[in-house]
């Protein structure tokens, strides 16, 4: 779900007219767009950040990628979703190759994080407020052994809530695709998952 | 025990609220170095590419439209031409000849 509000501080129109003053050569127009679309860039490259790979060097090429092919940008999406777009590509070509992919043990886990899979074995309903940052910990222990697409396939559905059609759009694979990988990566997150909750007392 | 299914849903649905951390504003050095990509990329004003590569096409179509009344003339209305070319090539002979 990618709104232009996510980014506060400019309309749609405002974002058409700063295009149109950018493809003209206006300078002030380009950096206005940088600003714009950087928290936007930071928040999607942070998310699905390949390991040992320093974001701010990804936020870089995904912002110079488009600054330098925004006569490419029809308008037919908002400006944000091709951003996206550009953005998450980045991020698999970097991740693509990516092999290091730790198996997730009990022992790997903080008391907190114990506690909350006990908890979640053994009581119904979610999981208290106060847990959201431990929860979110867990995940990102539980999707680094997955593969780099199918993790950052997870994030889009699960952690943004993007809908498959959207994921579609962003990733540029087929429906198809996006729904057969998913069904895999859960299945492999199913299986961590229990592999965890046999060894927890 | 809740099944593995139902614990996984409950456990995102906890992750996907935690907040992320707040975007600081962009570095001073990204800046310079995107609006500098953005520079070398953009057409560097009168004498982009473009501009050149018009002016080369126009140029050799002035060249062609200015020579071909010449040399189609030459080659196909010249009665003489052949007769010309034999004479000029027998005198040119005989100079070279000359001790």
């Amino acid at each position: 779900m990618i709104n232009e509000g996510d980014c506060p501080g400019m309309t749609d129109a405002e974002v058409s007219a700063c295009l149109a003053r950018g493809r003209a050569g206006d300078e002030g127009a380009v950096l206005e767009l940088f600003h714009y679309m950087y928290p936007h860039v930071t928040k999607l490259v942070r998310a699905n950040l390949p390991v040992r790979e320093s974001a701010e060097d990804l936020v870089q090429q995904v912002c110079i990628k488009v600054i330098k092919n925004l006569n490419q940008f029809s308008g037919k999406v908002p400006f944000l979703h091709w951003v996206s777009r550009i953005a998450v590509n980045t991020c698999l070509n970097q991740i693509r190759h990516e092999r290091y992919r730790p198996e997730i043990r009990l022992a790997d886990l903080s008391k907190e994080e114990s506690l909350m899979v006990e908890q979640l074995a053994t009581l119904s309903g979610d999981l208290d407020s106060s847990q959201k940052v431990e929860a979110k910990e867990l995940v990102d222990k539980l999707l680094a052994g997955l593969r780099p697409a199918d993790r950052l396939l997870m994030r889009l559905m699960y952690l943004e809530g993007h809908k498959v059609e959207e994921i579609s759009g962003l990733t540029g694979w087929n429906i198809a695709l996006v729904k057969v990988r998913a069904f895999r990566a859960r299945v492999q997150l199913r299986r961590r998952y229990a592999l965890l909750m046999k060894e927890t007392p | 025990m809740n099944p593995i299914d139902d614990q996984l849903n409950r456990l995102f649905r906890a992750a996907s609220q935690a907040g992320s951390d707040p975007v600081p504003t962009p570095p001073y050095g990204l800046e310079v170095r995107v609006m500098a990509a953005w520079r070398r990329a953009s057409p560097s004003g009168f004498w982009d590419a473009g501009l050149l590569i018009r002016g080369l096409i126009a140029a050799i179509l002035i060249l062609g439209i200015s020579l071909w009344p010449t040399l189609h003339n030459t080659a196909t209305t010249n009665p003489f031409s052949d007769s010309l070319q034999l004479a000029d090539s027998y005198t040119t002979a005989q100079i070279d000849n000359t001790p």
